[in-house]
């Protein structure tokens, strides 16, 4: 009887240390060095000189902001309309970046058997969706090099507003947020992509806004943001998350970036305006075989969530550009209140009405969004927006009320 | 170590050659009263007998002929019809138009959820119980072979049709591919080109990918072989679990336990056509199977070497 016992120990043994070592790879692996006391100031300041030069890195990005969500059924991998909308915006995604000096970048899309690629190597700039295999590319003016803030100058290059911004995007906008309305702290240090990294935490200090905190992970060593984390109030899991999975700081192959389109592939042109601030890598994404936008951007004020920061929360040049069609199709927005609690109002105008049709026209945004007196609200985690019945959108991290009450006094 | 169960006196040695096992060559194990062979104790005839069974069998054959029907069935069909718009029917579909190899990828991604299951549980789960239902298994452990290594023959032998099956849809899919359409520089998910010869390269990568994500059901199947005399049983309860396990998958509330599925990673093999090759999902996937053929292995041994064996 003893024996049978010892020939079923293997079989109790294993799953024992197979749990062991899961419950193990969960805990927070204890850094070897900590790293040196900093003060937030001079956490921002690291953020602020730090330089990657070159990188290739995997970015994870998840988020529970109260959308429905979509099962990812089946093999195909065809989707299209309001599905690969809200698909951007929840569920999990994988995102490969490769950076080798300021002017060569790739960001790659994982998406199921299908990819989304956009590389810039000096001013040839090409998107690529291997969905439907299409291509596009543009050139950059000879004035596109002039801009100071790479992270912004480089979601503006390769056209990726709205799908996945890079830590240091997010970063930029989060701390440029912090002022008397925000407590800024730094918490104990966090282990991100294998690196010990400074937990930078932004705590709005009002009850009336929907976001809870903000953490940002500065790598101890470079100044490199690896993380955001956006929590919202009241909210255990963060609503959106953004982290680098593996980093490496080397240069990646310099083949990487030298893209020319597949054979057979569709190649379209794109026009660039001459003047560079325009934000002209707006719309020019690969669509996924539909006929809306795919790329949520200035004309869908859906909550986007890289935007679901207070407006007013970004410095207003760097913003501007975003909210404003080129041909001035949608009127500049008009902001209430202060801080994390300000109420964004986009006038009636064909661009909101163009949301607007959009909302109410698929059935699944339809399904998000619930009617309430005078419009209909479509409701998140982090942040409101409300479709007024005469064509006004309000958005804003607030409670619905008070979208409510704005709309009414006006 | 005798166990008492194996009932070694009944069986005359004549009945030995049912099976070409290797007798002389293994020591004693569990399961035989023989002292320990001073010779070293190599199972390796052992296994070449049990592979020489399975591929001679005309079932085997009949799977792998069946596999290879997919990819050809596809070619034939998208050659006799028009142009596949993108986006419909499974991915890659589309560009088999432009490239005969991609149908060998296809073919994998349509038989990965439901044909690959199914043969590798007919194999896995075949292994203990059809020879317990030949009532061979006796005959096999009279053997100075012993359980464990008989145990450990018998997953070699289905690991190996694990290798075959993949295989022989990938190139009955690139060999149909290139006999009915062009062959040329072959598009990646990135957008970037290789050459033929590197796509046949990453064909074969795809390939040892599923064969890999099979280890782990293959496992499960051996376990459930051990469980039963009847070997239909143990098939079908394999195929059903790994039904299962794709459909808690597909689920969102079941989230927490979506890593902890075998068929978890199984269309993972996309990121091995992206430029660079991402390694990771390879990685996470042969951890996850090395931990089902861990735990389900120490079940397959802990029920094989106290089980009575009574056929």
């Amino acid at each position: 009887m003893t024996r049978k016992w010892l020939r079923w120990m293997p079989a109790v043994a294993v799953p024992a240390v197979i749990a062991a070592a899961a419950l193990a790879g969960s805990l927070p692996a204890s850094a070897g060095d900590p790293l040196p006391a900093k003060t937030p100031a001079e956490v921002l300041a690291l953020v602020a000189q730090h330089s990657a030069p070159s990188l290739s890195g995997t970015l994870e990005q998840t988020s529970r902001i109260g959308l429905p969500e979509l099962p990812q059924a089946g093999p195909s991998s065809g989707s299209g309309g309001a599905a690969s909308v809200l698909e951007l915006l929840s569920g999990p995604h994988t995102t490969r970046v490769f950076l080798d000096g300021p002017s060569n970048v790739r960001v790659q899309v994982l998406d199921r058997f299908a990819e989304r690629n956009a590389v810039r190597s000096g001013d040839q700039v090409w998107l690529y969706s291997s969905k439907d295999n299409t291509a596009m590319h543009l050139t950059l003016p000879a004035d596109a090099g002039h801009t100071k803030d790479f992270g912004h100058y480089k979601h503006r290059d390769t056209g990726m507003h709205g799908v996945m911004p890079t830590p240091e995007e997010l970063a930029g906008r989060l701390i440029a947020a912090a002022d008397p309305t925000t407590e800024v702290a730094v918490h104990p240090e966090v282990n991100v992509a294998g690196r010990a990294a400074y937990n930078l935490v932004i705590t709005p200090r009002t009850e009336g806004t929907l976001i809870g905190s903000v953490a940002v992970a500065v790598d101890g060593e470079s100044g490199l943001p690896l993380s955001v984390e956006l929590k919202a109030r009241g909210q255990e899991e963060p609503a959106f998350k953004l982290a680098f999975t593996s980093l490496s700081l080397e240069a990646p192959d310099a083949s990487l970036f030298a893209f020319s389109p597949p054979p057979g592939a569709t190649v379209k042109e794109i026009e660039v305006p001459a003047h560079g601030t325009g934000h002209w890598g707006k719309g020019h994404w690969p669509k996924h075989g539909t006929e809306s936008g795919v790329v949520p951007d200035a004309e869908d004020p859906a909550p986007v969530a890289p935007d679901a920061v207070p407006p007013d929360a970004v410095e207003p040049d760097a913003v501007a550009p975003d909210y404003r069609d080129p041909n001035g199709a949608l009127a500049r927005p008009t902001v209430t209140g202060t801080g994390w609690e300000s109420v964004v109002e986009f006038p009636a105008s064909p661009a909101s009405a163009e949301a607007d049709a959009m909302l109410s026209n698929d059935p699944l945004l339809q399904q998000a969004a619930v009617a309430v007196p005078g419009g209909r609200l479509f409701s998140t985690a982090v942040v409101n927006v409300l479709f007024t019945d005469d064509g006004r959108v309000f958005a804003g991290s607030v409670p619905a009320e008070r979208l409510l009450t704005a709309a009414a006094a006006r | 170590m005798p166990s008492r169960e194996v009932p070694d006196r009944e069986v005359p040695n004549r009945a030995l050659p049912i099976r070409e096992v290797a007798g002389t060559d293994g020591a004693a194990d569990v399961g035989t009263a023989e002292p320990p062979s001073d010779r070293s104790s190599s199972g390796w005839p052992l296994l070449a007998s049990e592979l020489a069974v399975l591929f001679r069998r005309r079932r085997t054959w009949a799977m792998m002929l069946a596999l290879a029907a997919v990819p050809v069935l596809m070619a034939i069909a998208v050659r006799a019809s028009s142009a596949v718009p993108p986006g419909r029917g499974p991915a890659f579909l589309d560009r088999i138009t432009q490239n005969g190899l991609f149908v060998g990828v296809t073919a994998m991604l349509v038989c990965v959820p439901l044909f690959l299951p199914l043969t590798v549980g007919v194999v896995a789960g075949d292994t203990i119980a059809g020879e317990a239902g030949l009532g061979t298994l006796r005959y096999l452990l009279v053997a100075p072979a012993g359980r464990v290594r008989l145990l450990l023959v018998k997953y070699a032998g289905a690991a190996g049709f694990c290798i075959v099956a993949p295989l022989v849809v990938a190139l009955a899919g690139a060999g149909i591919g290139a006999a009915l359409f062009p062959v040329g520089p072959v598009t990646l998910l990135s957008g970037d080109v290789i050459t033929p010869e590197e796509a046949v390269v990453r064909l074969v990568l795809v390939a040892a990918y599923l064969t890999v994500s099979l280890l782990g059901l293959s496992a499960v199947g051996l376990f459930l072989s051990t469980l039963t005399d009847v070997p239909v049983g143990a098939m079908a309860a394999t195929i059903v679990i790994s039904v299962v396990s794709q459909v808690l998958g597909e689920l969102p509330q079941l989230e927490w336990l979506h890593p902890w599925l075998f068929s978890h990673y199984w269309f993972g093999f996309a990121d091995l056509l992206r430029q660079p090759i991402a390694w990771d999902a390879f990685g996470d996937n042969a951890l996850l199977q090395a931990g089902y053929i861990a735990v389900f292995g120490a079940l397959a041994y802990g029920r094989f070497v106290t089980k009575d064996i009574l056929s």
